[in-house]
């Protein structure tokens, strides 16, 4: 199994498959080992990557040129490869089993299972993992209605973001008799550093395309869209793949499987503006239309997609419908918390030691997935915040780092679920300057129209740009929370109403950053370039002269056994010499 | 219904009625940017909150996005939500670029009411406002981006409420624009609507720019009459001068807008050349000495020739005062009566829409607008009647199915059938619509003459493909619970208003409910019907003076030479006469050739009234005096003043009043004396005319007054077993001229407006691409036409959107078109050149 998800292949996992082909070829292995081109695996940090089974042997970081090494000895001599394995974070072992790496130890794959197990490309290894059975089961022996209870039973929760029921929706979509219905799944996945539904839909394409299909058999639709950002080719090249292939199959069109039931589905391409993410944005959107939030009620369900009853849910919220169906929704709900039910995607980011797409049940604690599933923070810092749900999401600092993160939670602790993006940050990351960052993200991406929102944001962005230069005043730490608060009551749509949430959260856990910033004219975290001294101090400087190497300006002037000194007048404050100083001696 | 309490009063309004609405009926206007009667609810801009205090919503919440419910307790003071709007004016302000002082919207703009309302002053925040670049929008409107606060009305009303595209919103977040991907005149013919709904000043009147604020100017209601709805109007008026309309909201003609022919088509009020002397030939004489000289010639010609040797042309465009008084100096003088239609067919065309409208049928444009299918016979509405386009638009918005009958190449702002065939085919294939449509059996319940018009109407159009598209057209009239039939009077047929009348008779008896709406083509064409008795025409009158029995004309606000087909003729005609006597108010060429001339005010400088063409009496009151703008006369000093005892140019007076005033010389001891009062004269129209009697000569605005509409006296289907099959009547050798209007360029009144002459486009020749490849024409090649009197040279321009054997062209005012003897006009095909 050779992993070919955008990270992998992005470090070259293309060529190591076509090399790895070449190579057993030529030692006459062709026949009885099989490559399969597999969806993300998960543990993108370690790429690229290759699992052997029957034993589910895990290598990481392969090059082209580590393949008639590795062929030899682990195919023809049958000695796993010690250099190429797996060593744990902490007690500095080779780990050679998938299964025993803590990465994979504590997740429950359920929307991912089938991740790195089958060929996206492949229906029949899809089918060959329980794939279409719980469509075959609803259209062979379930009312609508007992499919929506299954969901109600469920629990199943929104993965898009909101966590809206969703056996109530369907159910709702189902109540209005007006025809024809539509299921779009929504895939715009416009949060930066999100590639939850990416990965679902370049590794299991067919999971969501049977979610989707059962959700048209329970609310009689006969048409589903996919909506995909553009910028997604793989994805929307694997979907066309998979419905082309279920279409052969009698698995999408006229009289599936024999029941009489007709449903297809169709691909969108959407243009990525984040607002299009939104539900009524995104189907004016597919409409052809300025892609805008509009007022509700009527909810999409009563009138959606031209007007029509419509049920919309995210990439995630399908891929978890068939096992529903398969198992039961008690076996579904038997996992998680009181109001959150299953497991939950997250892409983990930032400055952990082990970047990746991880699933984990709900209520697991951000400890365990910073630190045992994360492996901790890289480089030796310290753990500072980690900030949750994508760009509107908050930070939170290691004080809730035993929090059980559920829908119910993050909403207490003033943050968000968000469609899943966990951004780790360590002591070098600057709280301010993040909020800036993000508000900055907003104000960019606000469809401009309702004036909360598009002015109010832009506000809040112009403050934090006079705080992290220094012209902050005490009093524009009221007016931020004044203004974060307006503009969360105010907004018209989701957008607006949480993309004060990284400003308020981080005042709210961080406020000595922000009052070092504006007091003292400091940041504490060297990041906020206006407020460096770019100035070396002589008792912390070990002499080593790396920052010397490192200045693109030759701003800097060191002889052994002197501190360094930083010229001014030539320095572009470029933050070179910061990093590259291992002793923080520069301030 | 539901109801709820606001700021402690009770009130109980329709299901789904937004709370902001419901308070405004209480009289308490809640705040709002985007919210507009008109356009409905967006939540744009945030300004409308208050709290919900009890019931189903509670806490801050926009009332306009609100439906009133059962047990709502809003307060509209709440403190929460005051500083929450306050907020909202704080962030809108933050851009802004308070350049009040420069901006013409200063003094009535919503957006500068609110921010002292609000009690914002100071500005809290730092930082650079957001600025824009400005587009030139063409003749009409000014563009100021700087001033938006993006509530998006203007882009609601161009693109949704209008369905026109090229305006509308570019990029996003706090880089929003609103205007056009390219500099240029706005396409649509309703943008100045942006102006009367921006809140503040981005878009503002472009020939009025710096002319004065709102409380400089003279205000007051008044009506358009640059077609024949007549819709409402607000003018403007200083220094003697009529400055800008607005719309003004109408519930049943216009609503909240009116179209730019309607907005810039005043100028003719202020048209430098607009003859303000009374006139002997060529010497200006007093008002009182040109009345005395033409009493002297009248009697003159009396004694010698009789009294039927005067005739008079009244016109379409004068008020109904003109119009009665006419009749009635006419018939006290013993003459003839006056005539107000061209040719005797459109006299007869219009006396029959108006004695077929029946208070049953007749429809307003804000039923039209909840009309489920329209159907319109020759029919042009964009360029007959504009703001009808819009509430056929608003029907298309609920889902209406909307067909049109017209060989023309008809545009609408929204999709839509067209069955593009000849004049002599739209009776045919209106019918074969309703039969397919309408059970035998609805006939038969409305008795014989019913049956008889439904047994003989064809039941089939023979044109393949049109009579295709029919089947899926008449299964959705089928299904229709509203439909509508809008006939036109212009191009159809003297029998099309009555087949148009007793079709939706039929669609009534089968459907349970139908509606009747007639285009006309001027403002008070309905009025004229309804006063004059005698179906004469100008045709009748040309041939008396030819014959020698007619020796003297008199013309009230009248232009024959613009609209008489034959040019030559008609010259010919008046160049033999003893006494052409004219009053209008335009520079017109009759007005050029009067023996003795009576300057008359304008709609705008007398109180008055008009019929529009669903019957309609309308009133307006005088903007301002009259007299010659003070620009025309001053020079150019500031600021504009010039002293004088009189108003110069300020002799003009209402037709009628000279028309009393000649009267009262003339008549001979013993008979009536008339007075100057319009009340008395209203006093005789509803004496002599019972249909007038229930409107009040009251001094307010009544809007929904309609005359007593025929009320089933008339014969109903009369033209039973007289619709010719379709089809039939093509010959291949000959095209049948088609004269059409266009929403500008046609219209007499508006065509003097300088601003709208700048808009115009060049006439053109439309053809059907079956034609025109028999020709081995192209398009744009300029070709010769051949008329009866001569050619005309213009542009070609092929169409697919137009009946084959048909060719179309604009009564335009930069085309001599009157070369033609008489109507309907065919031309052999093979005449048509390069
Ligand atoms: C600004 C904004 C962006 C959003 N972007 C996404 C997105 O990228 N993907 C997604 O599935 N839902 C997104 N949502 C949430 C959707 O509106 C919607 O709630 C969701 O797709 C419903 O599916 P679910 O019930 O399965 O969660 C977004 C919402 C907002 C307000
Ligand atoms: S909150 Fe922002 S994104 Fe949402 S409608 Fe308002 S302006 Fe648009
Ligand atoms: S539609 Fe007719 S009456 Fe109305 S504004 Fe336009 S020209 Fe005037
Ligand atoms: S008027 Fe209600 S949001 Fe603008």
């Amino acid at each position: 199994m050779v992993c070919a998800g955008t990270g992998c292949v992005s470090c070259g996992s293309l060529q190591l498959r076509e090399r790895l082909e070449a190579e057993l070829k030529d030692r006459g292995l062709a026949d009885e080992v099989k490559v399969v081109i597999t969806g993300c695996n998960g543990f993108c940090a370690e790429g690229p990557i290759m699992v052997v089974y029957p034993e589910g042997i895990f290598y990481k970081k392969l090059t082209p040129e580590d393949v008639p090494f590795l062929v030899e000895e682990h195919f023809l001599k049958g000695r796993p490869v010690q250099k190429f394995l797996y060593t744990g974070p902490i007690v500095k072992e080779k780990v050679p089993l998938l299964k025993d790496i803590p990465f994979f130890e504590h997740q429950v794959l359920r929307a991912l299972r089938n991740r790195g197990l089958i060929d996206a490309e492949n229906i029949d290894e899809y089918i060959a993992r329980d794939g279409y059975a719980a469509l075959s089961k609803v259209l062979s022996s379930m009312k609508p209605e007992e499919v929506i209870q299954e969901v109600k039973t469920s629990g199943l929760r929104g993965r898009g973001g909101a966590g809206f029921p969703t056996g109530q929706k369907w159910e709702e979509g189902r109540r209005y008799d007006s025809f024809p219905k539509f299921v779009i799944c929504n895939g715009d996945e416009g949060d930066p550093g999100a590639f939850m539904d990416r990965s679902v839909l370049e590794a299991d394409p067919h999971s969501v395309l049977e979610g989707i299909t059962i959700c048209g058999y329970a609310i009689d639709a006969h048409q589903g869209y996919v909506y995909v950002r553009a910028e997604y080719p793989l994805a929307i090249h694997r979907l066309n793949i998979a419905i082309e292939q279920a279409r052969n199959y009698g698995l999408l069109g006229k009289d599936i499987l024999g029941s009489g039931f007709d449903f297809d589905i169709g691909i969108y391409p959407g243009a990525g503006a984040f607002v299009c993410g939104e539900s009524t944005a995104l189907m004016y959107s597919l409409e052809g239309k300025r892609g805008m939030p509009r007022i509700k009620p009527p909810r999409s369900t009563e009138a959606g997609l031209w007007s029509q009853p419509t049920v919309l849910n995210n990439v995630e919220t399908f891929a978890n419908v068939p096992p529903i169906l398969l198992k039961g929704g008690q076996w579904f709900a038997s996992l998680g918390t009181e109001g959150s039910k299953g497991t939950k995607v997250f892409a983990l980011t930032g400055t952990v030691q082990n970047v990746g797409l991880i699933e984990v049940p709900m209520g697991t604690t951000l400890r365990k997935i910073v630190f045992d599933i994360g492996g901790g923070i890289s480089d030796k810092r310290e753990f500072k915040a980690i900030q949750i749900g994508g760009p509107s999401g908050a930070c939170l600092p290691s004080s809730l780092l035993d929090l059980e993160v559920d829908f119910d939670s993050l909403d207490d602790a003033g943050a968000m679920m968000g469609s899943g993006g966990l951004v780790a940050m360590n002591d070098s990351t600057c709280m301010v300057d993040t909020a800036r960052f993000f508000t900055d993200f907003s104000v960019d991406e606000s469809c401009g129209k309702c004036v909360p929102c598009r002015v109010g944001l832009k506000v809040m962005l112009n403050i934090l740009n006079r705080i992290t230069t220094g012209q902050g005043t005490m009093e524009d730490i009221d007016l931020l929370e004044q203004l974060g608060k307006h503009i969360k009551s105010s907004s018209h749509c989701g957008l607006g109403k949480s993309a004060p949430n990284p400003v308020l959260s981080t005042i709210r856990y961080f406020r000595n950053e922000y009052e070092a910033h504006i007091k003292e004219k400091r940041c504490p975290a060297l990041v906020c370039t206006s407020l460096i001294k770019f100035r070396v101090d002589p008792e912390k400087c070990k002499m080593c002269g790396l920052c010397k190497k490192a200045c693109p300006m030759e701003a800097i002037t060191w002889e052994k056994k002197t501190p360094a000194v930083i010229n001014v007048e030539k320095c572009i404050r470029c933050r070179s010499c910061i990093q590259a100083c291992k002793f923080t001696a520069i301030e | 219904m539901p109801k709820l309490k606001i700021d402690g009063l009770e009130i109980e309004v329709e299901r789904g009625t937004k709370v902001i609405e419901a308070a405004a009926r209480l009289g308490i206007i809640i705040p709002r940017f985007c919210f507009h009667p008109g356009l409905g609810p967006v939540g744009a801009c945030r300004v409308c909150a208050v709290k919900f205090e009890e019931g189903p919503v509670k806490g801050v919440q926009m009332s306009c996005m609100t439906d009133a419910q059962d047990g709502m307790v809003v307060s509209t003071t709440d403190e929460e939500a005051a500083d929450f709007r306050k907020h909202v004016i704080e962030w809108l302000m933050m851009n802004h670029p308070h350049d009040c002082p420069v901006c013409d919207e200063g003094g009535h703009c919503l957006l500068q009411d609110l921010t002292v309302a609000g009690g914002h002053g100071i500005r809290r925040y730092l930082g650079k406002k957001r600025t824009y670049n400005d587009q030139y929008l063409g003749v009409f409107v000014q563009h100021e981006m700087n001033r938006c606060i993006q509530c998006w009305r203007c882009r609601r009303f161009y693109q949704e409420f209008a369905g026109y595209r090229d305006l509308g919103a570019l990029q996003i977040a706090h880089h929003t624009y609103f205007g056009r991907a390219t500099d240029g005149q706005l396409e649509s013919p309703f943008s100045g609507n942006i102006i009367d709904i921006c809140p503040t000043g981005v878009y503002t009147d472009k020939p009025s720019r710096f002319t004065g604020r709102r409380w400089d100017f003279e205000r007051g209601p008044s009506l358009c009459i640059h077609c024949s709805l007549g819709c409402h109007i607000i003018t403007s008026a200083r220094y003697r001068e009529m400055t800008r309309l607005e719309a003004r909201f109408s519930e049943s003609v216009n609503g909240y807008f009116i179209c730019d022919r309607g907005r810039y088509g005043f100028y003719y009020t202020n048209h430098p050349e607009r003859p303000r002397r009374a006139r002997i030939r060529t010497e200006e004489v007093s008002l009182d000495q040109a009345i005395q000289t033409a009493a002297q010639k009248i009697i003159q010609i009396n004694q010698k020739n009789g009294p039927k040797a005067i005739a008079c042309l009244g016109s379409a465009r004068s008020c109904v005062e003109n119009q009665a008084m006419l009749i009635r100096f006419c018939r006290v003088q013993g003459w003839n009566e006056p005539t107000y239609f061209e040719t005797p067919t459109m006299a007869k065309k219009v006396k029959r829409a108006v004695a077929r409208l029946d208070e049953q049928l007749a429809v307003s444009m804000r039923e039209i607008e909840k009309a489920d299918f329209i159907l319109a016979v020759g029919a042009d509405p964009v360029n007959e009647a504009p703001m009808l386009a819009l509430a056929m638009r608003q029907a298309f918005r609920n889902e209406a199915t909307i067909v049109v009958i017209d060989p023309r190449p008809v545009f609408l702002p929204f999709e839509f059938e067209h069955l593009p065939v000849a004049p002599d085919d739209l009776e045919p294939c209106l019918t074969a619509l309703i039969k397919g449509a309408v059970h035998r059996s609805a006939a038969e319940k409305m008795g014989e003459e019913a049956l008889r018009f439904y047994d003989t109407a064809p039941a089939e159009y023979p044109d393949a493909p049109i009579k295709n598209r029919m089947v899926k057209i008449t299964q959705k009239l089928r299904q229709s619970r509203y439909p509508v039939i809008i006939c036109g009077t212009s191009i159809v047929r003297e029998t099309t208003p009555d087949v148009a009348a007793d079709s939706a008779l039929l669609l009534r008896a089968a459907r349970g409910r139908a509606g009747l709406f007639y285009l006309m083509s001027e403002a008070n064409t309905f009025g004229a019907a309804l006063l004059s008795s005698e179906e004469g025409s100008v045709m009748d009158v040309v041939e008396s003076i030819e014959k020698g029995s007619v020796k003297g004309l008199m013309l009230v606000e009248s232009d024959p030479f613009r609209s008489f087909p034959d040019y030559e003729r008609l010259k010919q005609a008046v160049d033999k006469l003893d006494l052409f006597l004219v009053m209008d108010y335009l520079p017109s060429f009759a007005a050029r050739l009067a023996h003795l001339f009576f300057p008359t005010q304008t709609l705008f400088e007398m109180e008055t009234s008009f019929v529009n063409q669903e019957g309609r009496v309308q009133f307006a009151t005088s903007a301002y005096r009259g007299g010659i703008p003070i620009s025309q006369i001053s020079a150019g000093g500031h600021p504009l003043r010039v002293f004088r005892r009189d108003i110069p140019g300020g002799e003009s007076q209402p037709a009628w009043q000279i028309l009393a005033k000649l009267a009262n010389i003339i008549s001979l001891p013993g008979r009536e004396m008339f007075s100057l009062s319009k009340n008395e004269l209203w006093s005789w129209i509803a004496k002599e005319y019972p249909i007038f009697a229930n409107v009040p000569i009251a001094d307010e605005l009544p809007d929904d007054v309609r005359v007593h509409l025929a009320q089933g006296r008339e014969k109903l289907f009369p033209s039973g077993g007289q619709i010719r099959s379709g089809g039939l009547s093509r010959e291949n050798s000959t095209l049948e001229l088609v004269m059409g209007d266009w929403t500008f360029g046609t219209e007499e009144l508006s065509t003097y407006s300088k601003y709208l002459q700048q808009v115009e486009k060049e006439p053109c020749l439309f053809m059907s691409p079956k034609d025109a490849s028999m020709l081995g024409l192209k398009d744009r090649e300029r070709i010769t036409l051949p008329l009866d009197k001569g050619r005309l040279e213009m542009e070609l321009r092929i169409v697919d959107t137009m009946a084959p054997g048909v060719i179309v062209m604009p009564k335009h005012r930069q085309l001599a078109w009157q070369k033609i003897e008489k109507w309907p006009v065919k031309v052999a095909m093979g005449q048509i050149r390069k």
